[in-house]
């Protein structure tokens, strides 16, 4: 049953239709291959790239394995062995784990939404691009003896000591802080595709919960990196141009550099562990062949870990001497996470209860990878309590638990997401004995590597020694912890090997080979086009519950079974009730994506050999292929108002508001964005803080400078809401003439912002008062410099008439970055220009 | 008492006896986690707080493990093909009761213990009677400076890589650090607390049983983090005494060889040695260095060889070390004074 | 107009209890933090910002109630039992009560254990 009332096509008819289709989506051949942003490629790639970097990451740690294996070695040097541990706990978490869900994602969600694609899929190629091009950077450096060496977690003052970590540390802090500018990009599409993506039906009650789990973990990488960027900011500030901010002789403080570095820190693990048990959340119905029991506890265990999760980043730092009182809150709310996480291994279990389970490959490693994970649970939930935590911090016991969590909680699921979702990528299955042989493998030699590190631990092995002398106990602990770390390795090598071994002769399978419910199930490994048609949802579990779906949706019987333009399209929903609002163009393959990605690759990898000149250049570069990016690919005009998108439906081409996805995006990117601010200003305060005089007896920025910078921004801002007025009621010349002077009033802003702390003669190198002051001020000044690129965009938009009262997309997003722009300047210069009076 | 067995050496000038340490009956499961498990183990602890903590652990695990067994066993029965599915409210029930009920009551239980032994074992000395000078310790990459304070009419003195503490008092330290960030941990008495360079830390300790125990950095602090540590030797009060008065004064010059090399090649300009010459301190502090168990913080056992070695070229035993080669020296020069340090006792 | 409508038409009512949980727990950590770094300079013990924090205990723990009371309402009283999977805008507003007061209930925990270490630890020792 459709619900259409319109004639049925013929069979010629929907083979041009499909034909049309095809040609709007194919993917280039040749090198414009790589030119594709379609999600199967994208999302292909991403996940090949991230495995890749695994594999690597996998190799240092079996040379560090190695190393321990006997006591006194001298396998390798103490200088490669620190490289190599930075290198496998960076890799593995920066590289392999966050990229690797958004790759599943990418991949994923479109079809599993019922959607044709994301709503960015530039953004998304840029994404991936950047994240290659800074892996290969991170990862190249060892070749060179030039890698990162001081810990994944680089804590000043050893890696800001530049004779001793060389280039290393700004290796790791530019081509990391690339790469999460490239998670940032995949967490705001997630997010928008998410809410205003899903098929038409597809209420929140019904999302599958892979697009739960996806939802908030995208939200928490959106507070979660963004404290790390403050942070890395700071540091590269540090190494560079020499301003103190963990400089203890002039006022800085290590400490400060730990908050802003498990603040992200203890997210991420949560942000890794998250989709990987979205994956099992999808495979566990399947295989139970029933609904999942308990679908509201799974929302409510989600969200609770995602906002409880930044409550835990001191747990790391529960050996600073901090007050107790600290610590404690901090133990609390690691101890209460446990219940979320509690939560959902029930509801696996009552769900497999409540039904009559398969056993399979993909459950082989599912409930293996849960019974590790328990194990990690529950070591948690011990280093989690202060006292226990005193003896247990940077030990071998802290090794083991992490691993325990992350290689159960995530790396098991994601090998039993690759067993389960493999036919959708080639239409095979791929095999269940090599698959066993595998799972047996790694299981036992997971826990023979790790278990003995939690007694090699208390018996006080600490972390991140590349040796330990004979007679003190470890002996025999770390031997069986290498041979157990290569039977480990044997049982990943054979999942590549099943992954990459050729199948041609293989027969393909049935569409569907598992009888899952849900609609990522229906794409087809061979069509790009995501659906056929967008269907209309009304289940859970669309395909076990509505009789006739594929065929329907195969036989182009919903939404958008036609092309119009050439262009590729998709419909954007409502959030809640998910009614069809309007019909979405989105991009399709560009070069510029690349462009953009590789020079802004290019700025920061010049900026590690301090290139000046190659960074402005690579700068431009950047600035001009995102200009061309928009100007070419966003709010454009549609030729008509109105597309008829099937079943008697008529949607706009052209929204804008929170209507549409282009407000969302730049929604949620500001809330990042502000997240990093409030980083920046944690830090101000923070030295606040310790210091009786935070000053240092070093002149403010006085009071005139800054609060003038406040309100000009104020009112450039205010001439931004005019010049919206004025679009609003078609006057054109007024709209320009506002948009001429709110720029001119941001560039007196920017001035006076500047003019306070350089006339005082501020010396950013003196102290970390005047360090820090700048870099807030500069932070403003350059967002209110990225303001007025976005007034000059919107001129000349309406230059060129590609912006009127009904086609007001860009100046609607504009202002609302100047409502996150003027509250930033405020906050900033009036605390700048007051706090120093006030306290 | 009879003498511990534990341990692969013990120093001279302490008397081998352990105090009563309650010992409780161990389920057999937990026998390869306590006993002789070396001279840095959390699992054998000689001191107060590292009592208390092995005892909140031992509760852990026999939780944990039956924790594990439960929820282990639930998924696998979960597993198999059963001929009656349980029904959908049953199953939910499973999850409010087993899967939030019983962790809030269990975690709230545990938190609560662990919250009330935080000032327990850690109490403030700031509030409680007038507490005993701090013993300063600093980090340096890669060894540990250590300072006693002035004490009933004895002067303070500076030393290195070994700290001697007595039985039964609690010892304060002001932890410190010069460069980057170490971190200060004697597994057998108690948990650790870094040193931040900026910052000082306050950690105290109450050692309940005499033996030698071995404390290595716990914080990662560049090439030769792993060659970092030092020795702590807990003292019956009474050795402790004479070990502290004997301190004040310090190796007088002898007129021995390796002494009058030891001047000679300006080691002096940095290694003070108490008695013999101005104290220098930019290096480790040398005065009865024969006393000490190790050479290079915790590298290399005490011997005259080693010391030969060390002295020859640093940078090969201990990766980064600040003190630079002597092996343009004579051998015979850098065996002599190794004989003259490791004779200081 | 009512005060609190009857029917919350937005997805953001599910944060709310996580909100208050999150609030309090800055509340208790940034107000610590200050005390004890400023042990000199603020004008009232650590006894005194004990009994403030569980006042505002008390609050956050009202308000996640608050919370409780009308999701529990959107979930009619408890009378909609899950799996709240029809395809009609009730079951979707079902969800939402129950999924609601399920978090209120993890706040209202989360919130108890974060109160604790005020009964507890009574100095600034670090």
């Amino acid at each position: 049953m459709t619900g259409a009332a319109e004639p049925e096509l013929s069979t010629q008819e929907r083979k041009a239709q499909e034909a049309e289709l095809r040609a709007v989506w194919r993917t280039p051949s040749g090198w414009r291959y790589w030119t594709s942003v379609n999600n199967t490629e994208i999302g292909l790639w991403y996940g090949a790239a991230a495995f890749l970097f695994m594999l690597f990451a996998g190799v240092l740690a079996l040379l560090v394995r190695v190393q321990l294996a006997v006591p006194d070695n001298d396998f390798l040097s103490a200088d490669t062995f620190n490289q190599a541990f930075t290198l496998h706990g960076t890799v593995m978490m920066f590289l392999f784990a966050v990229p690797i869900f958004e790759a599943v994602a990418i991949f994923l969600l479109p079809s599993m939404l019922g959607a044709r694609e994301l709503p960015f899929p530039r953004l998304s190629a840029f994404g991936f691009w950047s994240f290659a091009l800074g892996g290969v950077f991170v990862c190249g450096s060892i070749f060179f003896g030039a890698a990162p060496n001081a810990g994944w977690f680089m804590y000043p003052p050893l890696a800001t000591d530049k004779e001793y970590s060389g280039i290393g540390a700004d290796i790791w802090l530019l081509g990391l802080s690339f790469i999460e500018v490239a998670s940032i990009a995949a967490a705001v599409e997630l997010i928008v595709g998410i809410m205003k993506c899903r098929a038409p039906g597809m209420r929140i009650n019904m999302m599958p919960l892979f697009a739960w789990y996806l939802l908030i973990v995208a939200g928490m990488i959106l507070f979660a990196f963004p404290p790390l960027i403050a942070g890395d900011i700071l540091f590269e500030m540090e190494r560079m141009f020499d301003w103190p901010f963990f400089d203890t002789a002039r006022g800085g403080d290590p400490l400060l550099w730990q908050h802003l570095f498990w603040i992200f820190g203890h997210p991420e693990v949560y942000i890794i562990f998250l989709p990987a048990i979205a994956l099992m959340a999808m495979i566990v119905p399947t295989f139970s062949q029933r609904p999942i029991v308990g679908y509201s506890w799974i929302v409510l265990a989600a969200v609770g870990t995602g906002f409880l999760s930044f409550g835990l980043w001191v747990h790391h730092m529960f050996t600073t001497g901090l007050p107790q009182i600290s610590l404690a809150f901090f133990s609390a709310a690691s101890e209460a996470v446990a219940i979320p996480t509690g939560v959902q291994i029930f509801v696996f279990i009552a769900t497999m209860l409540a039904g009559r389970v398969i056993f399979s490959v993909p459950m082989l490693f599912g409930a293996g990878g849960l019974a590790i994970f328990i194990i990690g649970g529950l070591t948690g939930v011990m280093v989690a309590l202060v006292p226990f935590d005193w003896q247990a911090h940077d030990t071998y016991f802290i090794v083991a638990h992490l691993h325990y969590v992350l290689i159960g909680g995530m790396l098991f699921p994601v090998v039993a997401g690759i067993y389960y979702y493999y036919p959708l990528l080639d239409a095979r299955k791929l095999s269940d004995r090599l698959g066993k042989i595998a799972f047996w493998l790694m299981f036992s030699g997971f826990n023979i590597a790790f278990f003995p590190m939690h007694l090699s631990g208390l018996r006080g092995m600490p972390r991140r020694v590349f040796t330990y002398p004979a007679d003190i106990g470890w002996d025999w602990f770390n031997l069986v912890s290498t041979i157990g770390a290569f039977i480990f390795a044997a049982g990943v090598a054979i999942v590549v090997i099943d992954v990459v071994r050729p199948k041609h002769r293989q027969p393909k399978v049935e569409e569907n080979p598992w009888n899952a419910g849900t609609l990522e199930w229906i794409s087809e490994p061979e069509e790009k086009w995501g659906v056929r048609s967008i269907p209309i949802i009304r289940s859970r579990y669309p395909i076990w519950d509505q009789p006739g779906l594929i065929e329907d949706i195969k036989a182009g019987r919903f939404y958008l079974p036609d092309v119009k333009d050439g262009a590729r399209e998709t419909l954007v929903t409502s959030v809640l009730d998910a009614e069809p609002i309007q019909c979405l163009r989105v991009g399709g393959t560009s070069i510029l994506t690349i462009l953009a990605a590789f020079s802004l690759g290019g700025v920061f990898i010049a900026l590690t050999f301090h290139w000046w000149i190659v960074t402005i250049v690579c700068a431009l570069v950047t600035l001009a292929a995102i200009i061309a990016w928009l100007w070419t690919g966003t709010a454009v005009i549609p030729r008509q108002e109105m597309r008829d998108v099937g079943l008697g439906k008529s949607l706009p081409l052209y929204t804008s508001g929170p209507q549409s996805v282009g407000w969302w995006a730049m929604f949620i990117t500001m809330a990042g964005d502000g997240t990093a601010y409030a980083s920046l200003m944690f830090g101000y305060f923070f030295y606040w803080t310790i210091h009786d005089d935070f000053t240092g007896g070093h002149a403010g920025p006085g009071m005139l400078w800054p609060l003038l910078a406040a309100g000009l921004f104020t009112l450039a801002w205010l001439a931004m809401l005019l010049a919206r007025r004025f679009n609003d009621g078609d006057r054109p010349a007024a709209t320009r003439l506002s948009l001429l002077a709110a720029l001119l009033l941001t560039l007196a802003a920017g001035g006076a912002g500047l003019a306070g702390p350089y006339l005082t003669g501020m010396d950013p190198t003196a102290h970390v008062y005047p360090a820090i002051v700048w870099v807030v001020a500069l932070w403003t000044v350059v967002h209110g410099g990225v303001g007025i690129v976005m007034q000059l965009y919107c001129l000349a938009r309406s230059l060129t008439g590609r912006m009127d009262a009904r086609h007001d997309m860009d100046l609607v997003n504009v202002v609302l970055y100047w409502h996150f722009l003027v509250i930033t300047a405020v906050t900033s210069f009036g605390v700048l220009g007051l706090f120093p009076g006030l306290r | 008492m009879p003498a511990r067995p534990c341990g692969p050496y013990r120093p001279s000038g302490t008397t081998a006896r352990s105090t009563a340490i309650h010992r409780r009956a161990l389920p057999l499961l937990l026998i390869p986690l306590s006993g002789c498990s070396g001279i840095q183990s959390a699992l054998d602890p000689a001191g107060d707080e590292a009592a208390a903590i092995y005892t909140l652990f031992l509760v852990m695990v026999a939780g944990g493990a039956l924790i594990w067994l439960a929820v282990v066993g639930l998924l696998l029965h979960a597993a198999r093909r059963r001929e009656a599915p349980w029904s959908e409210k049953t199953a939910g029930r499973l999850i409010a009761w087993g899967g939030v009920a019983f962790p809030v009551a269990v975690l709230l239980a545990l938190l609560a213990y662990a919250v009330w032994l935080m000032p327990a074992i850690r109490p403030w000395l700031a509030h409680s009677a007038p507490a005993a000078r701090p013993i300063e310790v600093t980090g340096e990459q890669f060894w540990w400076r250590i300072r006693y304070p002035a004490a009933e009419g004895m002067p303070a003195f500076e030393t290195a890589n070994e700290l001697r503490l007595p039985v039964g008092a609690r010892a304060v330290f002001a932890l410190k650090a010069q460069d980057v960030i170490h971190s200060f941990w004697i597994p057998a008495l108690g948990g650790k607390m870094d040193m931040i360079p900026g910052r000082t830390n306050t950690l105290s300790l109450l050692p309940t049983r005499a033996g030698v125990f071995r404390a290595p950095c716990a914080e990662f602090c560049g090439a030769s983090h792993t060659l970092m540590a030092f020795s702590v030797v807990v003292m019956e009060p009474e050795d402790y005494a004479a070990w502290r008065r004997a301190q004040a004064g310090g190796n007088p010059a002898t007129g021995s060889e390796g002494e009058r090399l030891f001047a000679g090649h300006g080691c002096a300009g940095c290694h003070g040695i108490r008695g013999l010459t101005e104290t220098a301190s930019l290096g480790p502090d040398l005065t009865f260095f024969g006393q000490r168990q190790t050479v290079g913080a915790g590298t290399l056992a005490n011997t005259a060889e080693n010391v030969a070695r060390f002295i020859r070229n640093p940078d090969k035993v201990k990766p980064g070390a600040k003190m630079p080669a002597f092996d343009m020296l004579p051998d015979g020069d850098i065996a002599a004074m190794a004989d003259y340090l490791v004779g200081l006792k | 107009m009512r005060l609190i409508p009857k029917e919350i038409e937005s997805l953001w009512t599910l944060f709310t209890a996580p909100t208050i949980w999150a609030l309090h727990f800055l509340a208790c950590y940034i107000t610590a933090a200050v005390t004890c770094a400023k042990a000199g300079a603020v004008p009232f013990s650590f006894d005194t910002m004990r009994l403030a924090l569980g006042l505002i205990t008390l609050a956050a723990l009202a308000g996640i109630v608050l919370s409780a009371v009308l999701a529990w309402r959107q979930w009619g009283f408890g009378s909609g039992d899950p799996p709240h999977d029809e395809p009609t805008r009730k079951d979707r507003l079902l969800f939402q009560g129950f999924a609601t007061l399920l978090l209120s209930g993890l706040s209202f925990v989360a919130v108890l254990f974060v109160a604790m270490p005020l009964v507890f630890i009574g100095a600034c020792q670090p």
